[in-house]
């Protein structure tokens, strides 16, 4: 940047309250690839019909089954459906990465077309996943892709959700929640993970550069969401002026939620990262969850089913494939639930907003 | 001609390896198109169930003497994050060493606790077990250490000898070792007296706080070994290795014969069980099974082996 053009910057930085300069947060992969938008990924009525001829399979290896995983699962089984190519096995590896390397191997013996995983551990990437490209099988990272292996030989794609776009929401949803004017408290997720680090990072960046009413008075990195409310507990005693707290995911938003409930504190609004029951029900029934910012999960399975199947074309994918994101509050919720994961939003959920 | 007829408890140790046979069988005919009869595929399944076997082969002798080892599972992890950490600095058999120090060390803490204060080694290696898992988590910062030593990788992990993935061999040396020590020596022999009645065993000359701190130690230096089993095969030390393992482990040791209140107990049982466990996970994928389903199955199948193998014999 010459210095010309910085000047004009630190000018118009000046001039523009609220806008910041800074180096906007993007999405990036492990390696600094750019991100493409999954709309992208294409498939031609040819293509479909060479692949419905192929007789190909595919199989899942997941690092944990639950709700977002299951939306991303139905998505692409909905697709390989589509594509004529049948699913032949789905393994769940419940956060253990020497499970999953025996999964992975054990799902090779089927000789799977495709595989989809997320992995648990991407510093085990190239144990686990080092023989899936020598055995023939397209394989398709979910979320991070594992260490040690390069894109387009050994893998096809990653696909994720655009964290940039979540960080810009949750900061808007979080101004929303606050009236324009509040107090965070922002808990972020303390360990080198890629997904959650660039979602907190762009909420940070957001909230300090668009929202001038909101000031994030009190930071705290959560390791272990085990430890959630004892973090929540010291963060709103040394900082009752806290009226909004941002939390990197659903799962210790309920710890969250469970320290406000004991301290009384009907005051203060949580805001979160992907949808979940007991989170919603929250929402739905006027609670302190406020909002929820949920990607598009089925379209994150839709989409790695369709770069799984362009390169059994030979056809090439972009390495990193990314997806967007909404903020579901208590109004929109049900709609929201299906644009996210797919399906109707859980009958206690309903039924707390009628 | 004389026929000899077989006690009703050695009849029950033949049902495990029956239900194996029966399991084996029914795989085989369902899956027979679908790889799991291929060489590659049991090969599979050895190599998965290696740490597990050889945890299994430690859990055993602790079992067989009354006792109970909970944290040998978070010893794994700390055995291999230890490993990994002094691999990094300084070289891979100092690694080694460490790693199967931890593993003995944790044992050793574990032993004394439960030998001479007389705490219930229930509780002891609970507790212990949340001591060890933090530890692990805060010496790794959370973070997962690489493994990338080649020979360290090639010894513990994906390497071979004369053609024999060395994690087999590791696991038949500690079958080996274990079940020669189990049946064939003195203190083998004092495990089961200790396990069936350790009052008598005390009266009878035993040093049954002696032998509870060395049946400690011997699952403790198990926990190591399979903790530098792991760290070689995912070239790769995490906080989580080993935790999925403890049920497994125990499942597979009370299936395989070995008494949960001891007084009994049998090495070849406890790989048997231990392979029935990693047959299963694989049977149960291969065919196609949703997860939960796989979950369900796996669980109902467990509790009918565990079902056969404690009913007790009447004495």
């Amino acid at each position: 940047m010459t210095f010309l053009a910085r000047l004009l910057v630190t000018i118009l930085g000046l001039l523009l309250p609220g806008v910041t300069l800074a180096q906007t947060p993007t999405t990036t992969g492990p390696n600094g690839e750019p991100a493409t938008p999954a709309a992208s990924v294409v498939l031609s009525e040819d293509d479909i019909a060479k692949l419905r001829e192929g007789g190909y399979t595919a199989a899942f290896a997941w690092h944990e089954v639950y709700d977002w995983s299951s939306a991303v699962s139905r998505g692409a089984q909905d697709e390989f459906a589509r594509l004529g190519i049948k699913v032949v096995a789905e393994t769940n590896a419940g956060f253990d990465a020497a499970r999953q390397t025996a999964d992975v191997e054990t799902v090779l013996t089927l000789k799977p077309s495709i595989l989809i995983s997320l992995p648990v551990d991407s510093e085990a990437g190239r144990a686990t996943y080092g023989k899936v490209a020598a055995a023939g099988t397209r394989l398709v990272f979910i979320d991070n892709a594992a260490s040690g292996l390069t894109q387009g030989t050994d893998f096809v794609t990653t696909v994720t959700s655009d964290r940039a776009v979540i960080g810009a929401r949750t900061a808007e949803a979080m101004n929303d929640a606050l009236g324009g004017a509040g107090n965070v408290g922002y808990i972020f997720h303390d360990a080198n993970f890629q997904v959650t680090n660039q979602r907190d990072q762009a909420f940070a960046w957001n909230v300090k550069n668009r929202f001038p009413g909101l000031k994030i008075v009190a930071e705290a990195g959560m390791a272990d969401p085990a430890r959630i409310e004892d973090i929540a507990n010291a963060m709103l005693t040394q900082h009752p002026e806290i009226t909004g707290i941002y939390v990197p995911w659903t799962e210790p938003a309920l710890g969250v939620l469970a320290v406000l409930r004991q301290l009384g504190r009907n005051d203060v609004k949580i805001v979160s990262i992907d949808l979940n029951e007991p989170a919603a029900l929250d929402m739905a029934k006027g609670g302190a969850v406020t909002a929820l910012i949920a990607d598009e999960a089925y379209g994150i399975g839709v989409t790695a089913a369709r770069a799984a199947a362009l390169s059994l074309l030979g056809r090439k994918v972009d390495p990193l494939l990314v997806v967007g994101a909404g903020i579901v509050r208590k109004d929109n919720l049900a709609q929201g639930w299906r644009a996210s994961l797919n399906a109707d939003a859980p009958q206690s959920v309903l039924e707390a907003l009628k | 001609m004389s026929f000899v007829v077989p006690s009703r408890a050695a009849l029950q140790g033949l049902i495990v390896y029956a239900g194996f046979v029966m399991i084996f069988l029914f795989f085989a005919l369902v899956l027979h198109d679908r790889g799991f009869l291929s060489a590659q595929n049991l090969t599979n399944i050895v190599l998965q169930t290696a740490p597990a076997t050889v945890l299994a082969v430690g859990l055993v002798f602790v079992l067989a003497s009354g006792e109970i080892d909970l944290s040998f599972g978070a010893a794994v992890a700390l055995s291999a994050i230890v490993a990994a950490s002094v691999m990094r600095a300084h070289s891979w058999p100092l690694g080694v060493a460490a790693g199967l120090a931890t593993g003995i060390a944790v044992g050793l803490v574990n032993g004394v606790i439960v030998a001479y204060a007389r705490l219930p080694s229930f509780l002891v290696t609970l507790a212990t077990m949340g001591v060890i898992a933090g530890t692990a988590r805060e010496i790794s910062d959370l973070q997962s250490i690489p493994v990338t030593a080649e020979p360290f990788i090639a010894v513990f992990g994906g390497g071979t000898l004369f053609g024999i993935p060395s994690l087999f061999l590791w696991t038949l040396a500690a079958l080996a070792v274990g079940h020669l020590v189990f049946r064939e020596t003195r203190f083998g022999a004092h495990v089961l007296a200790v396990g069936d009645n350790p009052r008598a065993a005390l009266v009878s000359g035993i040093r049954v706080a002696r032998l509870r701190l060395t049946v400690l130690m011997v699952s403790g230096g198990c926990a190591g070994l399979a903790g530098l089993l792991y760290a070689g095969r995912l070239q790769a030390a995490r906080y989580t290795l080993g935790e999925s393992d403890l049920m497994t482990v125990i499942a597979a040791v009370i299936v395989g014969g070995t008494a949960l209140n001891g007084g009994r107990g049998t090495i070849p049982g406890a790989l048997v069980g231990s392979l029935m466990m990693g047959m299963l996970s694989n049977g149960l994928i291969l065919m196609g099974l949703s997860v939960s389903w796989q979950m369900i199955i796996k669980g109902l199948i467990v509790l009918a082996a565990v079902a056969v193998s404690l009913r007790e014999p009447n004495r």
